[in-house]
């Protein structure tokens, strides 16, 4: 069976500096799996590999059998991958609302959906109807009307996932979803990126430093050092694996 | 808290607009009863320059590009309903004016394949300069252009509306018809400035990585404003050949690129009225200082200057702070006289 994103001997250098080694990752359909590894390990280059921010140097990437490699990022959000940034990038001066109509008109206009949303001025109804029930998915209903600028550091991180979602993505690569967040937030956002994964049967890929996020939510864990994958498996597996504990959770799980 | 399900900013917005409008018919369709030929003249000039502004802040204000170059779609436009109007080819003004947007147009896609390849900054704006004053060259050397004497006696045909013709040379006639044409182009150009193509561009312009991932190709929208901005000033260019009835190189010269970026900073390029306001203000001054030879320049400057200090938006962007510190200070006030009546 096909994954969902399957990466190949991903290679890439900055310069002189080789930031990831034949790295190979690969998500199945449905499933969230997390990528973990100290600062430096190659996470962010890995994620800018797969969501064609840059391109890598060798090795491939397809997406649901298909060769991504040499596709641009908008490209292949259009096909479904969808992305959030580690410091989460909205349109701060405009509102929540318009953030979102947005994202549903470009898809609109990309997917050759309706018309109706290419013309007119303001959007339509049915544009801002469906931009407010994705808000409501991700607990920012009420915000609809405030300015994206003035919403509080979690909160611009759902509205983030919110963009993400509206183009119905059959993929999230979320790059530290929960960086930054208070630990209250961070249950609050673990359990709903659990009921969206699952109502939407999406594949996940996240990077992540906090372990009990990684455990609660995560099928699979890929671990990476210096641009190398040392690990592999299911949350148990790479906890118990004695090459992981020495160099990565070693301070924290001892 | 209004429900943002009806989006009340927009439509406040709207009925705004609306109502500008109507006071820019009634300003402009009027001065002709009360103005003198030079007055007339200078608001067709007027309406020339809010086309040129406008299409330029599609891609200054709205898409977030600089364009130091704008004068060679407006020149493009201009000499190619100037060549049309000297040669007498007997098409009416309407699809002259059409043919000068679409020269403007190609040529400004012409210039964007080119110079957006590399980059959208420093070296984009540079590059738009470079080919302009190429541009400025090539016209200034043309013997069919009329090399630096330009080309002269260009007179309007006479307009054919099926139950009569029009003589567009006499009286207000050119004017009214470029008055219709600014209001049908300024409509366009609102169309796009609030519509979704308007908020895919805005959206390129404040975060062009967060919009690549939301499924935008950035790239083929910043060609697309820039081509739309061509057609704009072509159109303004057309539109000025058979009002100033003499065209020159000087179009076509940087000093012609830099009057819409000085409308656009002046009146305020956040907002789609502010290249409205600055040239209706720059105009105003230039013509109330005329009778002083050097005073309009000193009058501009300190305005801009004070512009650029005290309003940071320009002067839409001023207005606009005006009313909303008006407004708070008055719902301030209601809070309080009401906090003191349950006290």
């Amino acid at each position: 069976m096909t994954g969902a994103l399957t990466a190949k001997g991903i290679y890439k250098s900055y310069g002189e500096i080789p930031v990831l080694k034949n790295v190979d990752i690969d998500i199945s359909p449905g499933t969230t799996h997390a990528v973990i590894g100290p600062n430096g390990a190659g996470k962010t280059t890995l994620f800018k590999v797969l969501s064609g921010e840059v391109f890598a140097d060798a090795g491939s990437v397809d997406f649901f059998g298909r060769d991504v490699s040499q596709m641009q990022g908008y490209e292949r959000v259009r096909l479904g991958i969808g992305r959030t940034f580690q410091v989460a990038r909205v349109f701060g001066e405009m509102s929540v609302l318009e953030n979102l109509v947005i994202a549903l008109e470009s898809r609109a206009c990309f997917a050759r959906e309706s018309w109706a949303r290419h013309f007119g001025v303001s959007p339509s109804p049915a544009t801002q109807a469906e931009a407010l029930r994705i808000l409501e998915t991700v607990e920012l209903g009420r915000r609809a009307g405030n300015i994206a600028a003035v919403l509080a550091y979690g909160e611009r991180k759902r509205l983030e996932l919110a963009l993400a979602l509206a183009l119905r993505p059959r993929m999230l690569l979320l790059d530290e979803p929960m960086a930054g967040m208070s630990p209250g937030d961070r249950l609050t956002a673990v359990a709903l990126l659990k009921k969206i994964a699952k109502a939407q049967d999406m594949a996940i890929l996240l990077t992540e430093h906090d372990m009990s996020v990684v455990f609660a939510l995560a099928d699979q864990v890929t671990v990476l050092n210096y641009g190398e994958v040392i690990a592999s498996g299911t949350p148990e597996q790479v906890r118990s694996s004695a090459v992981v504990r020495e160099i990565y959770l070693g301070h924290e799980h001892a | 808290m209004n429900s943002p399900l009806q989006p009340t900013g927009l439509w406040v917005t709207h009925r705004r607009d609306m109502a500008l409008v109507a006071l820019l018919i009634v300003a402009f369709a009027t001065i002709p009863l009360w103005a003198d030929g030079g007055l007339r003249f200078l608001a067709g000039m007027a309406l020339v320059q809010i086309v040129f502004a406008l299409s330029f802040n599609v891609i200054f204000g709205l898409a977030g590009l600089v364009s130091f170059g704008h004068a060679a779609y407006f020149a493009a436009g201009a000499y190619t309903a100037g060549l049309l109007l000297q040669k007498g080819v007997p098409i009416p003004l309407p699809l002259i004016l059409v043919i000068g947007a679409l020269v403007g147009g190609a040529l400004a896609l012409f210039v964007a394949a080119l110079a957006l390849r590399r980059s959208s900054g420093n070296y984009f704006a540079i590059l738009t300069l470079a080919l302009a004053e190429l541009l400025h060259i090539v016209i200034s050397k043309s013997t069919v252009l009329g090399r630096e004497d330009g080309l002269t006696g260009l007179k309007p045909p006479r307009l054919d509306l099926g139950i009569t013709t029009v003589d567009l040379s006499q009286g207000h006639a050119l004017y009214f018809l470029l008055l219709v044409v600014t209001l049908v182009a300024g409509f366009c150009a609102w169309l796009l400035w609030r519509g979704p193509l308007g908020r895919r561009l805005a959206a390129t312009r404040l975060e062009p990585d967060r919009a690549a991932f939301l499924g935008i190709n950035v790239h083929r929208a910043r060609m697309q404003a820039f081509a739309l901005s061509g057609v704009g000033a072509g159109l303004a260019g057309a539109m000025y050949a058979p009002l100033a009835q003499i065209l020159t190189p000087e179009v076509a010269h940087w000093s012609f690129s830099a009057l819409p970026i000085l409308f656009c900073l002046l009146g305020g390029a956040a907002s789609f009225w502010g290249p409205v306001a600055g040239v209706v203000v720059f105009l105003g001054v230039e013509h109330a200082t005329r009778t002083v030879v050097g005073l309009s320049e000193i009058m501009i400057g300190v305005t801009l200057l004070t512009v650029v200090l005290v309003f940071p938006g320009g002067l839409a962007g001023g207005v606009q702070r005006l009313v909303h510190s008006l407004s708070a200070s008055r719902r301030a006030s209601t809070a309080l006289t009401q906090g003191k009546a349950q006290a």
